[in-house]
């Protein structure tokens, strides 16, 4: 027969106070989660785009800092790029804000919209695979509509005129992107209707080069070709450079990286008091007992193990709650942003976050523990 | 009682008592189970510092049940935790056991411990543990992990209390939580028990039944008591009775002439 676990006897023994620690586990937990999904959020939107652009290697401004903030640079750069050996076709990509107006309410609203030659098979969307979509981008005054864009922007029906940039507009057909964090919603048209929208805007000047390489081609051995042979007013980048370019800008030189990241401490600190709190109240009610069992010849270590079982006890049980409530609460989110913020757990976010709740518990025995340790033996008789 | 106790003079039977400026230790005596000799204690430092206990010499033969008493803040309790290694002792000599306590260092202390059982005014026994678990805590410093559940069986068993081991200390009655602290105290077979005011707490007849209790088993296992108390129904427990005064042994006698020297005062 082992030890009496009596960190797990003193847990148990007072169920109120367990369910209150739990619960403040749980939610420092289930905050903790909900800050680094929506920063992982914001990282995988960073990259949606660019995952549905079907190209290797893209050109952009070195003045530019990501997708919604782009500088244009010369086209040129691009027909020059056509001729590195490996390169299978070379796209123009325009891109701006437009005010697009809804229709039911007359509120305007900023929309982001892409603009691609509609012969060009820049996105792996499957409703832009179907003919008919290149047909659409080709008719005058005529956009397709991100679903995910916010309900704020109106009806999507096709055939919806509306006012967008102080032209007459109509949707022709829908496709579903999300926008992320950088749009409330997105449109594409057509190279020639970018032209009209955002004149007298010349289309020589683009704001990202699309490469497709051809099949079997190094992406990184092509990109590192381009850079040699370019000119210094362009900047090459592979996929997942670009990412993780996009990305960088985001977390760190936004503040949402920090807000996000901020969350993440304070949640740690609220969590680290709450269990410091219990654990206190806890040895306090004990003491009596703690100063008996070192009058027994028990040694501070023994006192220092049984409060920091409670601790780990502590953390186990409310990481598991926390880690369900988080789960539903993802859910929740991607249902109530309709999709636009694609909150999601991984294997690594869940180790994480349980290595930081023990960290969390631990921190709070430790400090906790000191009470304990100081238990006299000697106040006993009295 | 406790106004008249200081009158009596520190030659009133006594036994034991040394020669109280003689500053020479006598040699350790294996026959004792506590040997003290001149004691001194003091509270706090520097300005602050206050002597608690004035040259103490005290034997207590191994299997005797003694009972200290004394007015409040007579230091009672002072030298009870003293001879209990809680607290360290830098002056006189202290033999418990014979072990030398002064000069001895927090776990070296903490090994002494582990020799003798306390009983304390309080039960102090962990509510979210059975009778049971709370004397197998004690069993556990032993190391005997096979054998603790028996061993804290028979001993709540002797104690009365065989049908309660599953009951935790709020099913139970204040004797019956005495009595499991008793039995925590004496499961390991101490050869030394300090108890304080174990029936403060307790109505008469509970009281009573703790200390007969704890003197039968006492005897069986031929320990040696140290029992602080005020309450005079139990002196009768008692083969010697030391009285304790301004931090000086004031009388050392066996329960009849404390008994007779406290009526005669009194009348």
């Amino acid at each position: 027969m082992g030890r009496i676990p009596l960190a797990w006897f003193n847990l148990v023994n007072e169920r109120t106070r367990l369910l209150v620690a739990v619960a403040g586990v749980a939610f420092a937990v289930l905050l903790i989660f909900m800050n680094l999904g929506f920063l992982g959020a914001l990282t995988t939107t960073a990259s949606t785009i660019y995952s549905q652009i079907d190209a290797e290697v893209f050109l952009s401004s070195p003045q530019s800092l990501e997708i919604s903030s782009t500088r244009v640079f010369p086209r040129e750069r691009l027909y020059q790029a056509a001729g590195v050996e490996g390169v299978d076709r070379v796209m123009p990509f325009y891109s701006e804000y437009l005010l697009w107006r809804n229709p039911e309410t007359g509120n305007s609203r900023a929309m982001f919209v892409y603009g691609i030659n509609p012969r060009d098979p820049v996105f792996l969307m499957p409703e832009l695979q179907e003919p008919t979509a290149r047909e659409i981008l080709r008719r005058p005054n005529t956009v397709l509509i991100d679903s995910l864009s916010r309900p704020e922007f109106g009806p999507q029906t096709t055939g919806l005129e509306t006012e967008a940039g102080q032209r007459q507009v109509v949707i022709g057909g829908q496709y579903t992107l999300g926008g992320g964090f950088a749009a409330d919603g997105t449109l594409i048209m057509g190279d020639q209707n970018f032209r009209r929208f955002f004149a007298p805007r010349p289309l020589n000047q683009i704001n990202l080069g699309l490469i497709k390489l051809a099949p079997g081609a190094n992406p990184d051995r092509v990109a590192d070709t381009l850079r040699s042979q370019l000119p210094q007013d362009v900047q090459v980048f592979t996929k997942a450079e670009i990412i993780a370019n996009d990305e960088r800008f985001w977390l760190q030189t936004t503040s949402i990286g920090f807000i996000f990241g901020l969350g993440v401490v304070v949640s740690f600190v609220v969590g680290t008091v709450i269990v410091y709190q219990i654990l206190y109240t806890d040895i306090r009610d004990h003491l009596p007992e703690y100063a008996t069992l070192k009058a027994m010849g028990y040694r501070n270590y023994y006192l220092f193990q049984v409060v920091l079982q409670e601790a780990l006890l502590l953390a186990g049980l409310g990481y598991i709650p926390g880690l369900l409530t988080a789960l539903l609460l993802y859910d929740l989110t991607v249902n109530a942003t309709a999709g636009s913020l694609p909150v999601s757990m991984n294997w690594g976010r869940m180790i994480f976050v349980m290595i930081l709740t023990f960290a969390m518990c631990s921190l709070s025995g430790l400090i906790s523990v000191r009470r304990a340790t100081s238990a006299d033996p000697a106040d006993v008789f009295s | 009682m406790e106004n008249n106790v200081g009158m009596i003079t520190p030659s009133g039977g006594a036994t034991t008592l040394a020669p109280a400026q003689d500053q020479s230790l006598q040699p350790p005596n294996p026959d004792l189970a506590v040997q003290i000799q001149h004691l001194d204690y003091f509270f706090g430092s520097g300005d602050l510092r206050k002597q608690a206990l004035f040259d103490i010499n005290l034997a207590l033969p191994r299997g005797q049940i003694v009972i200290m008493t004394g007015p409040s803040g007579s230091g009672k309790t002072t030298l009870v935790s003293l001879i209990g290694a809680l607290r360290t002792v830098r002056q006189g000599s202290l033999r418990v056991l014979g072990q030398e306590l002064v000069g001895l260092g927090e776990r070296d202390l903490v090994t002494v411990r582990r020799n003798i059982g306390f009983i304390f005014q309080g039960h102090n026994l962990f509510e979210s543990l059975t009778a049971r678990q709370n004397v197998e805590m004690s069993v556990e410093l032993t190391g005997q992990f096979n054998t603790k559940r028996a061993q804290a069986e028979a001993m709540l068993g002797k104690l009365g209390l065989a049908d309660r081991v599953g009951y935790k200390p709020n099913a139970l009655s204040g004797g019956q939580k005495q009595r499991v602290a008793i039995a925590r105290a004496l499961v390991n077979h101490p050869q030394l028990v300090l108890a304080d005011e174990p029936t403060a707490a307790l109505d008469k007849q509970s009281g009573r039944d703790v200390v007969t209790l704890l003197q039968t088993l006492a005897r069986e296992e031929g320990c040696t008591v140290l029992m602080v108390t005020h309450d005079n129904r139990i002196l009768d427990v008692a083969d010697r009775i030391i009285n304790l005064v301004d931090g000086r042994l004031a009388s050392d006698t066996s329960p009849d002439g404390y008994l007779q020297a406290n009526a005669a005062v009194t009348c």
